[in-house]
């Protein structure tokens, strides 16, 4: 098993918390969500994957034939469509904030604190 | 198939067929029609779970769906299939649930105005929860833990406030970032186990004992329902959602949502992990320490706010702090303890929420200090707010105390911290209470400079159709723990092994004076806030600044800034990892 992908996965998931923390911009905050997003997809897909393998379709192919794990990529499949209904629903979120606010701002939009 | 099983998926596709039908003739239906709809649901789930839970004492209900059995596969110790199974207890929390849902969406009559979306929303919901109590498969529950929160971000942004987004966004965000954690965390105990199901997972852990993927694995999983049940230091979304979500929702939040996704993590830790050291000592020190501080920040802080629902929010995370320290035991007792106390919070937690609806809604405000005097025409849920408080701060009746008697915590430090933030948090109800309802107060201490709002809530329903739910769950909390206990105490070797027979849990000694020690510490407490005189004097002044300080410099950290949130949720993955190195 190789390293790079694990390596690259935890990459990304640390740039996109990295970005979350220090964004002062809804939608480039939700950019950054959805950065740390793909460093599962990379994470589960690595984990499924095996060398020398074909895909898990034994269409054309006898039952027993080497394939990487569908298991892994049926998860990969459900987090991406919950990924983009969370990421919609983030984004109709701002475009509902910016149109009562007028900014995106995290520091300026905090719940309950109007003044500061 | 008996009917048991061909009912225990029911629970999940009922509210979703409802809410999809809704979806399509909600046009068409008058309001009222949609709404009796969806109670009658959630009244029908209850039932449901009810039935199972009694139909599972006789053994585990369990439902392989589309007929992938074990056997299907023909591979020995290979699962491919999907189950639900229903233990006593899961299925009990469900039908909860089931009950909650009712009465939350009785309090919410007349909600939602067009096409019923608040109903269906509120449906999704309860389909989500039905299902992340039922199921035994790990990515099963991943997928309803999503639902869950999705049907969660869109129910808070609903009323479309400013607050209300801006507490939407917050929690999406840190909610979304939990559930890749958990998603990377099942990806890992995959990896390492070959398997998804709860009881073959168990089996596989049991032959590797510990290891480093494992670990990561459980690490992953369970910042992620730590998360969701706002254990320090992941907490700091819940004060700003449950504040400014609409407050039927808010019931949901606080009465079910957040124990709920306790409960999940005590039930993958008996029934997958109960053999891993590593895990297991982590559980049983680091989870009551935990445990111990979330019980007391949220205790502090809600004794430090003057707006309602942001009360109420800090003071479910005092008490899930406590559940916790009762489930990090990991002991048959103390479990019994945590399901009572899961019902006993919720049902209190619940009403509670429903004053702070009504006071919204009739007195447009949910600022102690603003309503000043503003509820004495309301009194009857002035009423409920004062038994509530009481319940809260360990009145020695009904369900939560006998919960809390069963809650035992090994070092004395921590039972003294458990003591001092029921205290806190019924104190606080309390005195709130007489502010806004008897105009007996005394001067504002350091909640006069926590956070609030303006923002209302739509007086378009009678007082006593709101009051009837609250009562109704107050009632229900009243109920006598010796009835509860028995079914909890036969049920819970069920929950630790479904497929096992456990012995029976012995019954604990009574412990006569201490579990007195809360109530008198609350009426102490709230007695002291009623008394508090203006400081003046150069030492009470100096008193005064002192006790500002420090509660402001714990508001500080509650900055309602979400970056500041995620570096938070960061220190406590990176302290959980620290902790399973090194055990």
């Amino acid at each position: 098993m190789h390293l790079l992908p694990w390596l690259t996965a935890a990459w990304l998931f640390a740039v996109g918390v990295y970005g979350i923390i220090t964004s002062r911009h809804y939608i480039h905050l939700i950019g950054c969500l959805t950065v740390c997003q793909s460093a599962t997809y990379l994470l589960l897909l690595s984990i499924g994957y095996s060398w020398n393998a074909g895909p898990p379709i034994f269409y054309d192919h006898p039952p027993g034939t080497a394939a990487v794990d569908p298991v892994m990529q049926a998860l990969v499949l459900t987090d991406i469509v919950v990924g983009a209904a969370v990421t919609a629903l983030l984004l109709v979120i701002a475009l509902q904030v910016h149109k009562r606010r007028g900014t995106l701002d995290p520091q300026a939009l905090r719940p309950l604190r109007p003044d500061q | 198939m008996n009917l048991a099983a061909a009912l225990l998926p029911v629970p999940v596709l009922l509210p979703l067929g409802v809410a999809a039908a809704l979806l399509v003739v909600s046009h068409w239906l008058p309001s009222p029609v949609s709404t009796v709809l969806a109670i009658a649901t959630a009244l029908a789930v209850a039932v449901i779970c009810a039935f199972l839970a009694h139909a599972a004492l006789q053994g585990p209900v369990l439902q392989w769906f589309g007929g992938w059995t074990p056997a299907s596969s023909h591979r020995p110790g290979v699962v491919l299939g999907i189950s639900f199974l229903a233990d006593p207890i899961s299925a009990a929390i469900a039908a909860f649930v089931g009950v909650l849902f009712a009465a939350a969406l009785t309090f919410a009559w007349g909600y939602s105005q067009e096409h019923s979306h608040f109903e269906i929303l509120m449906l999704l919901f309860l389909a989500a929860m039905a299902g992340f109590c039922l199921t035994h498969d790990l990515f099963n529950l991943f997928v309803w833990f999503e639902l869950m929160s999705v049907a969660a971000f869109a129910l808070t942004a609903y009323p479309l406030g400013k607050s209300s987004l801006e507490g939407a966004f917050n929690f999406t965000i840190i909610n979304g970032l939990g559930s890749f954690m958990m998603l990377a965390g099942v990806g890992f105990l995959y990896a390492r186990t070959g398997t998804l199901d709860f009881t073959q997972m168990g089996r596989a852990v049991t032959g590797i004992g510990s290891d480093a993927v494992l670990s990561a694995g459980f690490c992953l999983v369970a910042a992620a329902l730590l998360t969701k049940a706002a254990i320090v230091p992941f907490h700091m979304w819940l004060s700003d959602a449950h504040a400014v979500a609409p407050s039927p929702v808010s019931v949901i939040f606080s009465g079910a949502m957040v124990s709920v996704a306790l409960f999940a993590l005590g039930k993958i830790a008996v029934q997958v992990f109960v053999h891993d050291d590593a895990v297991m000592t982590v559980a049983r020190s680091l989870f009551v320490w935990l445990g111990a501080a979330t019980a007391l920040i949220g205790g502090a802080m809600a004794w430090a706010q003057r707006h309602l629902k942001r009360l109420l929010a800090f003071s479910t995370i005092a008490h899930l702090g406590i559940m916790l320290v009762g489930a990090a035991a990991v002991a048959p007792p103390a479990m019994a303890g945590f399901v009572l106390y899961l019902f006993g919070h919720g049902l209190v937690k619940a009403s509670l929420f429903m004053v702070a609806g009504i006071l919204l809604a009739l007195r447009a405000s949910g600022d102690e200090i603003v309503l000043y005097g503003k509820g004495r025409d309301l009194w009857p849920a002035g009423i409920a707010m004062s038994i509530a408080g009481l319940l809260l701060g360990g009145l020695p009746v009904g369900l939560l105390h006998t919960a809390a008697d069963r809650l035992e915590a090994s070092k004395p430090f921590v039972s003294a911290v458990i003591i001092l933030a029921t205290a806190l948090t019924g104190a606080a109800v309390l005195r709130a209470a007489a502010r806004i309802f008897a105009t007996v107060s005394g001067a504002p201490g350091p909640e006069i400079t926590a956070p609030t709002e303006r923002e209302r809530e739509k007086d378009d329903r009678p007082l006593w159709l709101m009051l009837l739910p609250c009562f109704a769950l107050l009632v229900l909390a009243f109920v006598p723990g010796s009835l509860v206990l028995p079914f909890v105490e036969r049920a819970i070797p069920a929950l630790l092994d479904p497929f096992g027979h456990a012995a029976a849990v012995p019954a604990p000694e009574e412990r006569a004076i201490e579990s007195y020690a809360p109530i008198v510490l609350t009426v102490c407490l709230f007695a002291l806030a009623s008394v508090r005189q203006r400081a003046t004097r150069p030492l009470s002044r100096t008193i005064f600044k002192a006790e500002t300080l420090a509660f402001r410099g714990l508001q500080f950290l509650h900055s309602g800034l979400v970056g500041d949130y995620v570096v938070w949720m960061i220190v406590g993955l990176a302290a959980l990892a620290l902790a399973l190195g090194a055990a």
